[in-house]
């Protein structure tokens, strides 16, 4: 059920849509007084997880949707995106620039890495729809 | 949505080649940046500065494909330089460790300066 402080995007599973979703997130946070850099931090965390939600969740299948609920209560912002994914089997490690460089480690990992650097909190769930869902959160702080 | 092709000019200012990056960095970068390096590399320059511009899209694949263009620069012993970075990309940057292998200068008239001091 939404709300009138709920804001809801449906967007095909295709890569570059995200962009669409953070141009939308953008306009909601400035709205409501989140500074210029994190309104930076908050697109760039979600726009990884709708890539996320596109590559890793809905697998490519053409026909998926990828779904973007923001939210602003109590002085703090909430994201949720789902896919029609199972979600990931283990957190991934923190990507290490320098293995990577070396080519001992694939250069993977830095969409979550960044997610929970950029963001107050992010969680990884399933939701009763049977959907896979990243929640995030930002205080809107002074 | 499809993103259009970077636009990629190379220019030599003394001993170092420029790579000036139009447009947004992401995993569809990679065989315009792929092939601008493989043309830079004709001319052994051992001072790569790459300047992106300040409004440009940058994600996780772009930074991808950023890194696997350093570690080529890194079995070249190639010195490399940042410019054009927003303030949140210098520090997307060096959060991820980029700035381990790169240095990120302001302006790339500063960056040319530098790079020029350095042998």
């Amino acid at each position: 059920m939404l709300d009138d402080q709920t804001v809801e995007l449906n967007l095909p599973s295709r890569i570059g849509y995200e962009r669409i979703a953070i141009g939308g997130l953008a306009a909601f946070a400035k709205s409501v007084g989140f500074s210029s850099s994190r309104v930076e931090d908050l697109k760039t965390s979600v726009a990884e997880a709708c890539i996320n939600a596109m590559q890793h969740g809905n697998k490519g299948k053409p026909d998926a949707r990828v779904l973007v609920a923001i939210s602003f209560q109590e002085n703090t912002l909430r994201i949720s995106v789902f896919d029609e994914g199972q979600g990931l089997k283990a957190q991934p490690k923190d990507p290490d620039i320098e293995r990577i460089i070396e080519n001992l480690d694939p250069p993977v990992g830095f969409g979550v890495f960044l997610m929970k650097r950029l963001m107050d909190r992010v969680e990884f769930d399933r939701t009763s729809n049977h959907l896979h869902e990243v929640r995030m959160m930002m205080k809107l702080k002074g | 949505m499809n993103q259009r092709p970077n636009e990629i000019k190379i220019e030599k200012h003394g001993d170092i080649i420029l790579l000036d990056i139009r447009g947004d960095v992401t995993a569809f970068s990679e065989p315009s940046l792929n092939s601008a390096y493989n043309s830079a590399k004709e001319s052994s320059p051992k001072k790569i500065l790459l300047k992106f511009e300040e409004t440009a899209y940058i994600n996780s694949g772009g930074i991808a494909v950023l890194i696997q263009v350093l570690a080529q620069t890194r079995r070249n012993n190639q010195r490399i330089g940042i410019t054009g970075l927003s303030d949140h990309f210098k520090k997307v940057f060096n959060m991820v460790g980029i700035t381990k292998f790169a240095t990120i200068y302001p302006s790339q008239q500063d960056a040319l300066s530098a790079m020029a001091a350095t042998a």
